[in-house]
């Protein structure tokens, strides 16, 4: 692996992991924590993104242990993210968030044995709270949990979607170029 | 305990939880939780690690029977109680020596370590993003699509300026030899016995034959 | 063969369509101080990286010319990018080059303990680098290069975080290093004041083309250099403003050498 390829890993991680201070500022219900992964995946491949989610789980499991188990969908995001760059899904917001929405169907399919089989769907007051609601509703208890984590997921990373293609078009040409996949994702190359 | 092989720590951190969800319940949770806990004593965290996991405990009892609920309340405690004793017993720094002793490419030793240091440092940038738009009067309150304009002004300026320092970090780090492909000297190597790895093997066959026990019985 | 050689040297950043640098020829010989200088944007952090080995290896682009440098350690502007981020201690951090070339731990100390002592800051040894000030980091990251004892020196703007004392040091050491160690040495500098002080000789680059080059006495005394470059030093200026009659002084001791 390159060396900028080896020095953007542990931004990328970090940006995964910074990025709840934003979103409390602004009161939404986000989590913005595959924001990196998708961006670097994007910029420099799959091999790149995965190892990105990797570690995010991993030095994030140590102040919130809910993260370890999912690192599996990390490993999806990334995949997802990398045949969308691939395909120059963000070349603009109209064809990115649609995307960003496919993925929170997939994110939301793949945390819910998670969540259900290691937590219980207790991951969090919020998905409790979701979770209860849904058995309101009559689903079934593990319907109840896809439930919650859609509800979570679906606009969370509609919305990583466009900030990862907004970032991608404000970089400079010159920077973006050094990148092996950054301009394929824009639709530029 | 503190003075053990960062891997032996390791495998223990990693066995408990492990053990935790291969065990028949509730006997075996509650004796890897205990274990756990017990850990935690000496390493004066066990404050900590109750007090993280106790949300779980109130989510699952408002979900569950009282039996699913304990028996999984029981696991995650372990887990939680575990990774709370590594990250109080094992300074990261040992951690990656270790793995630089150990001959482990100093690639990986790098991502990991770098890492750790790179997520507070732009954590901080976040919050002096946010304190310096709020000053400039920007408004993160109303409608969400105002919410989600602001959203845009705090992100936007923080990913990009972490991005447009990756030049300059793989300039320096290529400066400094980080790909020279000449094995790392180890600084300060952590001492290791054989008899320590002998119980590292014996945890990572315990959990193995666990994990197999587990499936073919259920089977 | 110790020094660096450039000839006629062209280098293009990825995706652009003006050469940062177009037609450079130099030739530097250990024990030589260059100073390079020019307005921003001129071509001198490029010029360094080109010398580092880093362009285009690292930054990519396309370089066309000759190049002969020996290995070289290059201290960027910016100390905080230059953390290495896998050093929970300064002291960790200086020996994190020279680790990496599988130094043998006896000597790292050796140098560590050497190099903390001349930027003086080895009361800083035990500290995070998380926590330095700017200033502090500078030296810190100029001593982690120099214990990986470069034959060649590349230094970007030493001074940038400075406080006078600390550039004041940094400057002793340059010309130390240069004439006891016999390093070739290369500083893209904007403190026209200290140029007179460390270097042997000066390169003015603008648009990536070097408009003069020699000793700072020649140079830094042009007047095109304050109409169409970066200035002079500040005794020159004052000299030049007062219409006194050439050759220019550079320094308080030169001016009042002339003025007796």
């Amino acid at each position: 692996m390159s060396i900028r390829l080896l020095a953007l890993i542990p931004v990328a991680v970090a940006i995964n992991l910074a990025l709840s201070a934003t979103v409390d500022a602004v009161n939404l219900p986000l989590f913005l924590d595959t924001t990196g992964t998708i961006l670097a995946t994007a910029l420099a491949g799959p091999v790149v993104g995965v190892t990105t989610g990797v570690l995010t789980s991993l030095t994030n499991s140590f102040r919130n242990p809910t993260y370890l188990p999912f690192v599996v969908v990390q490993v999806l995001v990334a995949l997802y993210a990398w045949f969308a760059a691939r395909a120059g899904l963000f070349r603009n917001l109209k064809v990115a968030i649609p995307a960003g929405l496919g993925l929170g169907i997939l994110a939301a399919a793949a945390s819910t044995p998670i969540s259900y089989k290691i937590f219980g769907c207790s991951t969090s007051g919020g998905v409790t709270l979701m979770t209860l609601l849904g058995r309101k509703l009559g689903m079934s208890e593990i319907g109840a949990c896809a439930f919650s984590a859609f509800v979570s997921d679906f606009g969370d990373k509609a919305v990583t979607f466009g900030l990862v293609a907004t970032v991608l078009h404000a970089l400079p040409k010159r920077t973006a170029a050094r990148f092996p996949l950054a301009l394929r994702s824009i639709g530029a190359a | 305990m503190s003075g053990r092989h960062p891997f032996t720590l390791l495998a223990l951190a990693a066995a408990l939880p492990a053990l935790a969800w291969t065990l028949p319940a509730p006997w075996g949770p509650a004796g890897t939780f205990a274990v756990a806990l017990m850990l935690c004593l000496p390493a004066r965290v066990a404050r900590t690690a109750l007090f993280t996991a106790a949300p779980f405990w109130l989510f699952l009892f408002l979900l569950h029977d009282r039996v699913t609920a304990v028996t999984i309340a029981l696991r995650l405690s372990t887990m939680i109680a575990s990774f709370v004793w590594l990250v109080a017993i094992l300074p990261p720094a040992r951690l990656v020596e270790a793995l630089v002793a150990a001959g482990y490419s100093v690639h990986f030793a790098f991502l990991f370590a770098a890492t750790l240091s790179a997520v507070p440092a732009l954590r901080a940038r976040a919050q002096r993003i946010v304190d310096a738009q709020r000053c400039r009067g920007l408004a993160t309150r109303g409608g969400p699509l105002n919410r989600l304009r602001a959203l845009r002004a705090l992100a936007l300026p923080l990913v990009l300026s972490a991005l447009h320092e990756v030049d300059e970090r793989a300039l320096a780090l290529e400066t400094r030899g980080l790909s020279a492909g000449a094995r790392r000297t180890p600084l300060a190597p952590p001492p290791d016995s054989a008899a320590e790895r002998v119980v590292r093997w014996a945890l990572v066959a315990g959990c193995v034959a666990g994990v197999v026990g587990r499936v073919l019985w259920r089977v | 063969m110790a020094g660096v050689t450039l000839a006629d040297v062209r280098f293009w950043y990825p995706a652009t369509e003006h050469p940062a640098l177009d037609g450079v020829s130099l030739a530097v010989s250990p024990g030589d101080v260059v100073a390079v200088i020019g307005s921003v944007g001129a071509g001198a952090s490029t010029l360094l990286l080109v010398a580092a080995g880093l362009a285009p290896r690292v930054t990519g682009g396309r370089l066309a010319g000759i190049v002969h440098t020996p290995p070289a350690g290059i201290v960027l502007p910016t100390p905080w990018t230059q953390v290495s981020g896998m050093a929970f201690s300064v002291w960790d951090e200086v020996a994190f080059g020279p680790a990496n070339q599988g130094v043998a731990r006896d000597e790292i100390t050796r140098r560590v303990d050497r190099w903390l002592g001349r930027l003086e800051v080895t009361h800083l040894a035990a500290r995070d680098p998380a926590t330095l000030s700017g200033g502090e980091m500078q030296r810190v990251i100029l001593a982690g290069v120099l214990a990986m004892e470069p034959a060649l020196l590349l230094l970007d703007e030493p001074t940038a975080e400075l406080d006078p004392a600390g550039a004041a040091l940094v400057w002793r050491l340059v010309r130390e290093l240069a004439r006891t160690e016999q390093k070739t040495i290369l500083v893209a500098t904007s403190d026209l004041d200290a140029i007179p002080d460390f270097a042997t000789r000066v390169v003015w680059l603008e648009h990536g083309r070097v408009r003069a080059a020699g000793p700072p006495a020649d140079v830094l005394s042009r007047d095109d250099i304050w109409t169409e470059g970066p200035g002079s030093t500040t005794v020159a200026g004052v000299w030049r403003r007062a219409g006194l009659a050439a050759p220019v002084p550079l320094t308080v001791a030169g001016a009042v050498a002339r003025l007796r």
